[in-house]
């Protein structure tokens, strides 16, 4: 393999576990929030104490699924400047800005507020502590769309001039309003929502299956994720739909090698599409008429249903991958669409040096996608008396278990 | 202040910023097994850190972003030719990063320890190698007449180098004991961690002296601008011995304050010592701001939005601060 081989791979590896964890983050904050402010608003105190533990639960299911997001998007970071040092000198005036307005603008915020509404569980007043929440929701589909205005820069190049082989910022406008980003971003949240919705309700019903004493905890969380799920997953093969015509004006070469089998990518294009349509079609319907079998819990009667609905977890998550891989495969050997070739933006770094990084990157972050998927499964089958965030500190001694002996 | 000398200034900020706040979670990962064995111990010195940890960090984010932004093309060669030591810093930032969240979900206390022990990895990895960053860019760098470079295992195992770094990753972890010894509501913690601050102060003090005698003798460091660069090096060598003193007296406030002086002096020593350049040859020449930064276009862009944003950012950090200001103690909810 080549250095820019390397790099790619190193690149799709990486930004591709990086966004198997965003995908749910953006799926599950939006749910985590609703739940906290219903709890937050409601006056009759089992109620409240019911909503509040749910909260918490897929609260930390969510804070175990972000510690992996924020340390593999630290990589993702300074990869541009590590790999792709051509593309900083060829776009940095116009790629580089969207970018720095991200880390401004949402990580910051994001950041500062998660750890406040972590560490702010019976220290904050009710009113702060779900604001906090909701900010976290909004700076986590900020920095989405600041990505995504990058990104679309590469698809489909707009608002800059050449002056001498190097690109010019000339309408930040027009790079705001790219409807290679703007439908992205409407198609990213509706795959999200439909991620998050299809997890609560899979772990829900799993619970259900197994005889959960938490029944009006569960039942709750299953309305919110099976509703979700189900409008999310109508509107996101909408969208899928819209972004044909909108690649036949921009990038025809990448649906000509979707149907062409001589392309060079053809298979991978093939593939990733019909992971899409395929999964996107089967969850549509499967939530559809799970939306009906709610009605006095049939959806999580019999035992074959509501594993069935467990079953469906991931495939949201391999369509998503199959999505960025008919994106970004389709739009070579192009790295800014029709103006950057990619093997002329990696830096000039040994081909040696390249495939120790690339190897010890991936083998880190399939390291802890692994443990990390692990204990999410490990908490999410415990059910609520294993939650620790906002636990008080004698709940905390309780879940220590006896050291073992050898 | 031209737009390009504003943004250079930001970029300071936010580099000093993760030196200072990053720092002290850095030296915090590295002191877990002093502090003590067993989580009784080792979960509230985490927790004192606990609601700052991922603001911290962010800063560091946020300066590579600014740095792609504003100045591309200091980015691209800077990030590729410091390529083997950039990389085992991400290494050991996503691992620590990674296990201060994870540790606390571990299911027995073996488990725990063996997170733990990634923290430290995290904590010490990331400080010694920003360490001999500073150390690499003080000295000058093996430019090629293109502009780029690369360093080599010779160029890091210079003396110069080397004692930068080790002075880093024990000024970072004094620092962090500083922080500790701060935050920490148990007066034996408290003790603890100011008696290993005081003798982290004077292996930092014994080590940075070396550097120093290096330049003396023309082995080290050949600044641009000395006379900013002597300035600069005795205000930490000044806080280091203020940091000392005010932990003998039990004065933490007074220590904190002075370590965190101490933590951010390498970001103006860099900006200042070799100005105009921001990337500087050992030949003497180098990049300077104006190559460096991005066109006047993209910088009135980001400059509108950063004059919204970055009173923002202050604002609400400080706010966060000022919120969990309170000491640590058993009342409320831990979670790392
Ligand atoms: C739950 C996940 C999910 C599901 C069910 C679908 N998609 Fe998708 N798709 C994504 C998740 C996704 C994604 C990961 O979010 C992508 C990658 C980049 C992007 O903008 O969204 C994407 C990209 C993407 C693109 C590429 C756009 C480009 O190259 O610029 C097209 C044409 C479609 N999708 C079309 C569809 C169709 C026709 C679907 C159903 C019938 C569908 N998607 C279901
Ligand atoms: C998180 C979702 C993303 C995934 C899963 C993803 C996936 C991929 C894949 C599979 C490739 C390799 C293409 C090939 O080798 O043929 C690639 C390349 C690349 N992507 Fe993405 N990508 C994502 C988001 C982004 C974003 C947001 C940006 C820019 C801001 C970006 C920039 C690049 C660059 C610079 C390359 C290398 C050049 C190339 O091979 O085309 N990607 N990505
Ligand atoms: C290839 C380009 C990418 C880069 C450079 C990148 C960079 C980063 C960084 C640095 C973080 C940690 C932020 C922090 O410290 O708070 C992060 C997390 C995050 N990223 Fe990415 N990212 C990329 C791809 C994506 C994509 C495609 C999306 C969404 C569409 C996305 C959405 C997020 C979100 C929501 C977070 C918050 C943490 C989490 O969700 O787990 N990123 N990313």
């Amino acid at each position: 393999m080549g250095a820019s081989d390397l790099a790619r791979l190193q690149f799709a590896a990486t930004t591709g576990i990086h966004w198997l964890f965003v995908i749910l983050t953006l799926g599950l904050v939006p749910l985590v929030a609703l739940l906290h402010t219903r709890a937050a608003l409601t006056r009759d105190p089992a109620r409240r104490a019911v909503l509040e533990r749910t909260t918490r639960f897929w609260g930390q299911l969510y804070l175990i699924n972000y510690a992996v997001g924020i340390a593999t998007g630290l990589v993702m970071e300074f990869q541009f400047g590590l790999n792709w040092s051509g593309l900083s000198k060829f776009a940095g005036n116009v790629f580089g800005a969207p970018l720095a307005l991200e880390t401004l603008i949402a990580f910051f915020a994001e950041s500062t507020f998660l750890g406040m509404w972590i560490f702010g569980w019976g220290r904050l007043r009710k009113g702060i502590h779900v604001t906090l929440i909701w900010l976290v929701a909004l700076t986590a589909y900020a920095s989405a769309y600041w990505i995504l205005v990058a990104n679309g820069f590469l698809q489909h190049p707009v608002g800059y001039e050449l002056r001498d082989g190097t690109a010019y910022l000339t309408d930040f406008g027009a790079l705001l309003t790219n409807p290679s980003a703007l439908l992205a971003l409407a198609h990213i949240t509706l795959a999200a929502l439909t991620t998050g919705g299809v997890f609560v309700a899979g772990i829900s019903a799993f619970h259900f299956a197994r005889g959960t004493e938490e029944t009006d905890l569960f039942r709750g969380s299953l309305r919110l994720g099976v509703w979700v799920s189900m409008l999310a997953s109508f509107f996101v093969i909408i969208v899928g739909d819209l972004q044909f015509p909108l690649l036949e004006r921009t990038q025809p070469a990448k649906l000509a090698a979707l149907d062409s089998s001589d392309a060079p990518w053809h298979v991978w294009l093939r593939i990733s599409m019909d992971a899409m349509t395929i999964i996107g079609n089967t969850v549509s319907t499967i939530t559809l008429i799970a939306v009906v079998l709610l009605w006095k819990d049939w959806l999580v009667r019999r035992r074959p249903l509501a594993y069935l609905m467990t079953a469906v977890i991931p495939f949201p998550f391999i369509a998503s991958v199959g999505g960025w891989v008919f994106r970004e495969v389709g739009r070579q050997p192009w790295l800014v669409y029709g103006e950057l070739k990619v093997e002329d933006a990696v830096s000039h770094v040994s081909v040696t040096t390249l495939a120790v990084s690339c190897t010890g990157f991936v083998a880190l972050f399939v390291a802890l996608a692994v443990t990390n998927w692990a204990l999410i499964i490990r908490f999410a089958r415990r059910g609520p008396q294993g939650v620790q965030l906002g636990a008080a500190p004698e709940d905390r001694q309780g879940d220590k278990q006896p050291v073992p002996a050898f | 202040m031209d737009l390009q000398t504003a943004w250079l200034a930001l970029l300071g900020l936010l580099l000093g910023g993760y030196f200072v706040l990053g720092g002290y979670d850095l030296g915090v990962q590295m002191l877990l097994p002093a502090m003590g064995h067993d989580d009784t111990a080792r979960g509230p010195a985490l927790s004192a850190m606990g609601p700052f940890f991922l603001g911290n960090e962010v800063w560091l984010v946020a300066f590579t972003g600014v740095l792609f932004g504003a100045f591309p093309h200091l980015e691209g060669s800077l990030l590729s030719g410091l390529y083997p030591l950039i990389v085992a810093i991400l290494v050991g930032l996503v691992t620590g990063n990674a296990a201060v969240q994870l540790r606390g979900r571990a299911r027995t206390a073996a488990g725990r320890r063996r997170w733990d022990a990634l923290v430290v990895l995290g904590g010490a990895l990331p400080a010694l190698c920003w360490g001999l960053i500073v150390g690499l860019l003080l000295r000058g760098l093996p430019r090629r007449p293109d502009g780029s470079f690369h360093v080599g295992t010779g160029d890091v195992l210079h003396p110069f180098v080397l004692s930068c770094g080790v002075a880093m990753a024990l000024l970072l972890a004094a620092h962090g004991a500083a922080f500790l010894a701060l935050r920490s509501a148990a007066p034996e913690a408290a003790a603890r961690a100011a008696h290993t601050g005081r003798t982290l102060l004077r292996a930092t003090a014994a080590i940075a002296v070396l550097p120093l005698l290096l330049t003396l003798f023309g082995a080290g460091a050949a600044p641009h601008n000395p006379v900013s660069a002597a300035v600069l090096t005795a205000v930490p060598a000044a806080a280091l011995a203020a940091a000392w003193r005010s932990l003998s007296r039990g004065r933490t406030g007074a220590a904190f304050t002075a370590t965190c002086c101490a933590a951010l002096t390498p970001v103006p020593l860099l900006g200042f010592a070799h100005y105009p350049y921001v990337l500087a040859s050992r030949s003497g020449a180098g990049l300077t701001v104006g190559q460096a930064a991005a066109d006047d276009a993209t910088l009135t862009v980001l400059s509108a939005f950063g004059v919204l944003v970055i009173p923002a950012i202050l604002a609400y950090q400080a706010w966060s601060w000022w919120v969990f200001r309170g000491r640590t103690g058993q009342r409320h909810p831990t979670y790392f």
